[in-house]
């Protein structure tokens, strides 16, 4: 599905992205690095990877949960401090820049906050009227009995519904989803990417999307990028990159995606392949 | 009841079924209480009522409990007594609970240099026995128990504050900490508001056990004569003015309020090991 999308100036554009951490033995490990790519206004990227590729690492660094060793992340052309600023009026507009779905639904939500609460809090602290959380609860299919109940009180699937309307809540221009439903069910996980596609759709928000399932993200970006180890092996068109991968952990990742016929034997040679 | 008092390993035992002993110690709780609050009520006499013809009277129809050798009847001093012993370790625990959670949440939120500084503090202030930094501090300010209430307030805060810093540490690991971070929100805010409140339970549970702590501590003060100060009918104040009377072979003056001392330690203990084991298993 890819609509040749006209040459807009990127809404978010990262450059030379580089994070490593020491490690105990005194070494370092580099856990992203030279990570470059930028976003249309309304546009989709996936971010694929295995586990310990860097993948979530740079989905922290795009919020500034990580702060990044070197390069540079823009917003509209504008710079993203590498540290959250210290006053408050900043603070709030380099949050509506960039928001975050987090992977797991479980441990996302405050537990003491019903759903309304949880977004009314942010519309309040974002000068919102919290009268704009009925319109979000309905964008994201929550009804009237979710709204007053707590996470604990709420499916899976329905927590994630409401991290993606808290980060809604914000207005942001940019959507982060950290493996957003790696933690659902199957069928639930298609809801909430039908979802996806028509919040993107309605609000034209524009969605990095990290996650090691490809099927997903074949569905959902236009452009993807193959983070192994910490670098991007493979960069472009979702369909094209799914299609004829040149990289040889591409293939691989391909290769392991279970599927009609599919033998496990073929994806341990790819992955010898790529050794 | 066979059931030993902590034991929650049936598979019988409901989610919100306490075990037998809890149940007893739940009830002990409720009785001391209402006795505090309602001793001017049930004391036959004042507390302070000296009556020398009197003095060292045993058990009776006139004196349920005997008297003392002033001749204050023991029932109704425990019964007012029961008044201090339980609303001031609750005021030093209040100081305790301030310091302590503020300085732990602050330990973990801003690590670094901040948390360096706050667990050597609290380290020192381990290594130093608790009840001796306060004997300390009443060496220079005086007796009393405004004095005793204030320096071992200060002298639970390291307790409460290393307790704090670390489940902050973890809470504040957890994804929906950083999605308020991410929403724009202020630390200060994040701590006061959503952080602190999920640890309530467990800093409220840990409380609860350090109460019978704190009240055995206020009791040695006062027993040490450096607490409360007489004619208060203060349990540990009353266990040193009966300890002369043993002497003379009355025994009912040190044992009524030591047992009054060992019933509330006991099941604030039983209570508080229990609601800590809930809390943990829920984690």
């Amino acid at each position: 599905m890819t609509t040749a999308l006209p040459q807009a100036a990127p809404l978010l554009a990262v450059d030379g992205l580089r994070k490593t951490y020491g490690l105990p033995g005194g070494g370092r490990l580099t856990a992203a690095d030279g990570i470059t790519f930028t976003v249309p206004a309304g546009g989709s990227l996936g971010i694929v990877g295995e586990s310990g590729s860097g993948k979530t690492t740079v989905a922290r660094m795009l919020v500034g949960l990580v702060r990044p060793d070197a390069g540079s992340i823009s917003v509209s052309g504008r710079p993203r401090a590498p540290r959250t600023p210290r006053g408050r009026e900043a603070r709030l507009a380099r949050a509506r820049e960039i928001q975050m779905v987090f992977q797991d639904p479980y441990v996302s939500l405050d537990p003491r906050l019903t759903a309304r609460q949880c977004l009314t809090t942010a519309l309040r602290l974002h000068g919102r009227a919290t009268t704009v959380a009925d319109g979000l609860l309905d964008q994201v299919g929550l009804g009237a009995r979710e709204a007053e109940a707590r996470p604990h009180g709420l499916s899976g699937g329905q927590r994630q519904r409401l991290a993606i309307a808290r980060a809604l809540a914000v207005d942001p221009k940019v959507l982060v989803l950290d493996e957003a439903v790696a933690a659902l069910d199957v069928s639930i996980q298609a809801q909430i990417l039908q979802l996806l596609s028509e919040i993107r759709r309605d609000t034209g928000v524009a969605l990095v999307f990290v996650s090691h399932d490809l099927a997903v993200v074949h569905h959902i970006t236009d452009e993807v990028l193959v983070m192994r180890r910490g670098t991007v092996v493979e960069q472009g068109p979702t369909a094209e990159v799914l299609a004829g991968p040149q990289d040889p952990y591409t293939r691989l990742l391909l290769a392991s995606v279970p599927r009609a016929g599919w033998d496990p034997a073929d994806a341990v040679t790819a992955r010898a392949a790529t050794a | 009841m066979s059931a030993p008092t902590l034991d929650r390993v049936g598979p019988k035992t409901g989610k919100d079924r306490r075990p037998a002993g809890v149940m007893i110690a739940d009830g002990t709780l409720v009785v001391v209480v209402l006795a505090a609050l309602l001793a001017p009520l049930l004391a036959p006499y004042a507390p302070d009522a000296i009556d020398l013809s009197a003095s060292l009277v045993g058990t009776g129809p006139e004196h349920l409990l005997g008297t003392d050798s002033s001749g204050q009847d023991l029932l109704s001093r425990v019964l007012y007594g029961a008044r201090t012993s339980l609303v001031a370790p609750i005021l030093l625990l209040a100081i305790a609970a301030v310091l302590g959670v503020t300085l732990g949440t602050l330990a973990a939120w801003r690590g670094g240099w901040v948390d360096t500084v706050v667990s050597r503090l609290t380290d020192v202030m381990y290594a130093f026995p608790g009840l001796l930094f306060t004997v300390l501090i009443i060496a220079v300010f005086g007796a009393g128990m405004t004095t005793s209430v204030l320096a071992l307030g200060l002298a639970y805060t390291p307790t409460v504050a290393k307790y704090t810093r670390s489940v902050a540490l973890s809470e504040r690991r957890k994804p929906y900490i950083d999605a308020y971070g991410v929403q724009g929100m202020g630390g200060a805010r994040i701590c006061a508001r959503y952080l602190v409140p999920n640890l309530g339970r467990s800093i409220i549970g840990y409380l609860v056990v350090l109460f019978g702590e704190a009240l055995m501590s206020l009791a040695t003060l006062s027993y040490l004569g450096f607490g409360a100060q007489p004619p208060s009918s203060d349990w540990g104040l009353m266990v040193q003015e009966g300890q002369a009377a043993v002497v003379q072979g009355a025994l009912l003056p040190a044992l009524v309020p030591g047992f009054a001392i060992a019933l509330v330690v006991v099941s604030f203990n039983v209570v508080g090991v229990w609601a800590a084991d809930r809390l943990g298993s829920r984690r």
